[in-house]
């Protein structure tokens, strides 16, 4: 009789000690190397990492574009952005080890063969960094480039290794178009292979809204129709398009705001517990949701255009005074809308969300306003200062959850007063929060998909923002209509207004 | 320090505080606690002491407790002051304060802290005892601290005789669970060992250039991990320099230089108990006997 070969032991020694988040060796290619979205966000995120000592030792960054500039100067022009854009002090060794390993390719995909230095710097990579011939492809480029790079990318993967793909959003701009790209990324790449990001999802009061409803007793049983009167999603800023008129133009809010994060904080909102944090249990609850969501019709959708006004006490220009925007442009800066989630759990309660630009204040937040108590068993006049109990989960700024609830205001009578419970993050945690990047570039080294956006997802998302801007191309609005520095048109308080309620003030 | 107070005093003068932080019109401040934070604090180790708490308010929003005691003075007595600390975290419009009471417990009241403290623990929220220098075994004090904490702090670095209090250390881990900074330090050169995995697997010998106790606490947990006699070859230093095994440099991850604030803080992030250093612990008793 043969014996099976004796299973090999596990390693004592590692018992007790914590498990790291390591990642195996791998280069990253950034294409959109002179960018923007890579000075300010993502050569910052992958120092951060380094700082940390969270990326592995074998380890290399590419970085792509068409300008002409050499690894040295490109290096320079990194190791700024560093110093300007970077959350952590900046220390020398720690840039010298990165920057070892980063090189400049520079190229364009439309000419034929443009690949084929990447490839080569790449392949130079592994013998020279021992990066094992795995890759991570970040595409940090206008929606119009992206095709290209994939199919000739798709085409030269590497023989060793793994390879994985991170796509920027947006991803495509109408359900016909992410259809299209999700066909053509497919013959290519495998959907574990590809990272599509929505950097709302990397935030960490956006991943504590599971932790909330999930690993509290005391929400998940409230958490519904009975108890919850309705939902509000607030997205607001107060900066206009910063010089990005270009793409503004064709986005509009509605694509640049309300298909990923407005949706994705939505979904989390309302999704159901998923049965684990693995990727696809909790990406299939998100989009068991997403198909809940009901079609918005024409009366539940509002959009607005902000004309000339004042933030912060300065003037500022209206949408289309700002640089290379038509004059006559009826691209939405601002839209806000009532949802339902037409399931069990949601019936009749519904989502009111709204995002625009050049809003009073900054600030993106989740209120779950709850059903009045029953009967108070006070005079009425003793009520006026109450208010519903609120829970406001704070995305961004001041990341935190607050509780409203009533409180009796001390002394002889009974007068009722609304007081805040709040729960700072940064006043509870030591570490400063990570940026959503770090945590994101890291999961996609670490192939966890947890917190990036699936296929089916997207399109369900396209599916819903299409069916909002159908009517859109049957009308013509009266833009502007609302003043930069104000909470939006007129037209968006009404919608509140009908159902008897009205936005959140602050 | 006020002398002679009573712990409803301290009580009002933390509220009276807190009242008077923020000036009307203002946001006012946020008191968060993640745990209660105590300290005993023998007067040879007050220096130490205060340096490692500070900016250790920032990293852990608690209540932090500073016991003092003076058993040999005259009087039977409470002193006390009462701190707020507050901070503004960078892009937050509201400051978080966190609330420092330091009491000096004269006479006998050095020998009942548990009185003293039960009344001001945060409720619902854990129970931190960092204890300074050496544990008096036994004495009424510590067995009466250990009762009201959840997790105990120490530093076998501190003690003079490691290896001798790591068997009395072990009569009260089923009652506490205990956090040893000295431990905390080997972490790296126990990683780095873990990473030479199975070619350690029949080690026989560890040297160790550092201090005793991080010393015996490599080779004991080298040991017991394999489940096999381990030889300790230690040369004393002021931190661990070197480990050898079978002649074997072990090389560690390159790390930053930790500060005893940044130390204790990594300590006040863990609740769940460390079985390794339990075993190593107790594996110190069970050789005494």
């Amino acid at each position: 009789m043969t014996q099976a070969p004796a299973a090999p032991q596990e390693n004592p020694l590692l018992v007790g000690l914590r498990k790291r988040r390591q990642a195996e060796p791998c280069a990253i290619t950034i294409f959109g190397a002179s960018g923007d979205l890579t000075q300010r966000k993502l050569i910052p995120a992958l120092y951060s990492l380094a700082f940390r000592n969270l990326l592995p030792e074998n380890f290399g960054i590419v970085g792509v574009a068409r300008t002409e500039m050499s690894d040295e100067a490109w290096r320079g022009k990194m190791q700024e952005a560093v110093k300007e854009h970077g959350r952590d002090e900046f220390r020398q060794d720690v840039w010298d080890d990165l920057a070892e390993g980063m090189r400049y390719v520079a190229t364009d995909f439309a000419d034929d063969g443009g690949e084929e230095h990447v490839v080569r710097c790449l392949n130079a990579l592994d013998e020279d960094r021992g990066t094992a011939g795995n890759r991570v492809y970040y595409l940090a480029v206008p929606p119009a480039a992206i095709e290209t790079i994939i199919v000739a990318m798709g085409k030269r993967r590497s023989a060793e290794g793994w390879t994985r793909l991170i796509v920027e959003k947006p991803f495509g701009h109408d359900l016909e178009s992410a259809q299209h790209l999700n066909t053509i990324i497919r013959e290519y790449f495998d959907e574990a292979e590809i990272f599509r990001i929505d950097h709302y999802l990397g935030k960490e009061t956006v991943q504590n809204m599971l932790v909330l409803r999930f690993a509290n007793g005391i929400f998940e049983p409230i958490w519904n129709r009975q108890f919850i009167d309705h939902v509000q999603i607030t997205v607001a800023e107060q900066l206009g398009i910063e010089g990005r008129a270009d793409f503004y133009e064709k986005a509009g809010a509605v694509r640049d705001i309300v298909q990923n994060h407005m949706l994705q904080l939505a979904a989390l909102t309302a999704m159901e517990p998923p049965i684990d944090f693995t990727a696809d249990s909790v990406r299939n609850e998100k989009v068991k949701v997403l198909k809940a969501i009901h079609t918005p019709g024409p009366k539940h959708v509002v959009r607005g255009q902000y004309g000339p006004g004042y933030i912060e006490g300065e003037e500022v220009p209206g949408y289309r005074e700002e640089e290379r925007v038509a004059p006559d442009s009826l691209t939405e800066t601002y839209v806000a809308a009532k949802l339902f989630v037409d399931n069990w759990r949601w019936a009749d309660t519904p989502f009111y969300v709204r995002t625009g630009k050049r809003l009073p204040r900054r600030e993106t937040t989740i209120a779950i306003q709850f059903k009045r108590a029953p009967h108070p068993p006070f005079e009425l006049d003793t009520e006026e200062g109450l208010r519903p109990n609120v829970l406001l989960i704070h995305v961004q700024p001041d990341e935190g959850v607050s509780l409203a609830v009533g409180a009796k205001v001390p002394g002889q009578g009974m007068t009722i007063r609304t007081v805040h419970m709040d729960f700072l993050y940064g006043g509870a945690f030591r570490t400063g929060l990570p940026e959503a990047y770090e945590r994101l570039i890291l999961d996609c080294l670490l192939g966890d998909a947890t917190l990036f956006t699936r296929a089916d997802e997207v399109e369900e998302q396209w599916a819903i923002v299409d069916a909002m801007v159908a009517p859109w191309k049957r009308d013509r609005p009266s833009f502007p209509n609302y003043a930069a520095g104000t909470w939006g048109p007129a037209a968006a308080d009404e919608l509140l207004h009908r159902d008897g309620r009205s936005w959140r003030r602050h | 320090m006020v002398e002679n107070v009573t712990l409803t005093e301290v009580e009002r003068q933390l509220g009276e505080l807190r009242a008077a932080s923020s000036a009307p019109g203002e946001l006012p401040r946020l008191r968060t606690s993640v745990l209660t934070h105590m300290a005993w604090v023998p007067e040879r180790w007050v220096e130490a002491a205060t340096e490692t708490l500070a900016g250790l308010a920032e990293r852990h929003p608690s209540r932090t407790i500073l016991l003092f005691p003076r058993p040999n003075d005259d009087r039977d007595a409470l002193d006390a002051e009462v701190d707020l600390r507050c901070f503004l975290r960078g892009g937050e419009e509201r400051e978080v304060c966190s609330e420092v009471i330091s009491i000096r417990l004269c006479g006998k009241r050095a020998s009942a802290p548990a009185s003293v403290v039960q009344p001001l623990l945060v409720p619902d929220l854990p129970v931190f005892l960092r204890w300074r220098g050496q544990c008096p075994w036994g004495a009424a004090e510590l067995e009466e601290l250990v009762e009201v904490t959840d997790r105990m702090i120490v530093d076998s670095g501190e003690w003079p005789d490691a290896e001798w209090a790591y068997s009395r250390l072990a009569e009260i881990l089923d009652r506490v669970v205990v956090s040893d900074i000295a431990w905390a330090r080997t972490e790296p050169w126990r990683r780095a060992v873990a990473a030479l995995w199975p070619n350690v697997a029949g080690a026989e010998e560890i040297r160790v250039a550092g201090p005793q106790a991080e010393a015996a606490l490599l080779a004991r947990w080298l040991g017991t991990r394999l489940d096999r006699d381990v030889e300790l070859r230690h040369e004393a230093a002021g931190e661990i320099e070197l480990v050898e095994i079978d002649g074997r440099q072990v090389k560690p991850e390159r790390r930053d230089r930790t500060t005893s604030s940044d130390l204790l803080s990594d300590q006040l992030e863990i609740f769940e108990r460390d079985r390794p250093y339990e075993e190593v612990v107790r594996s110190f008793s069970s050789a005494a006997t």
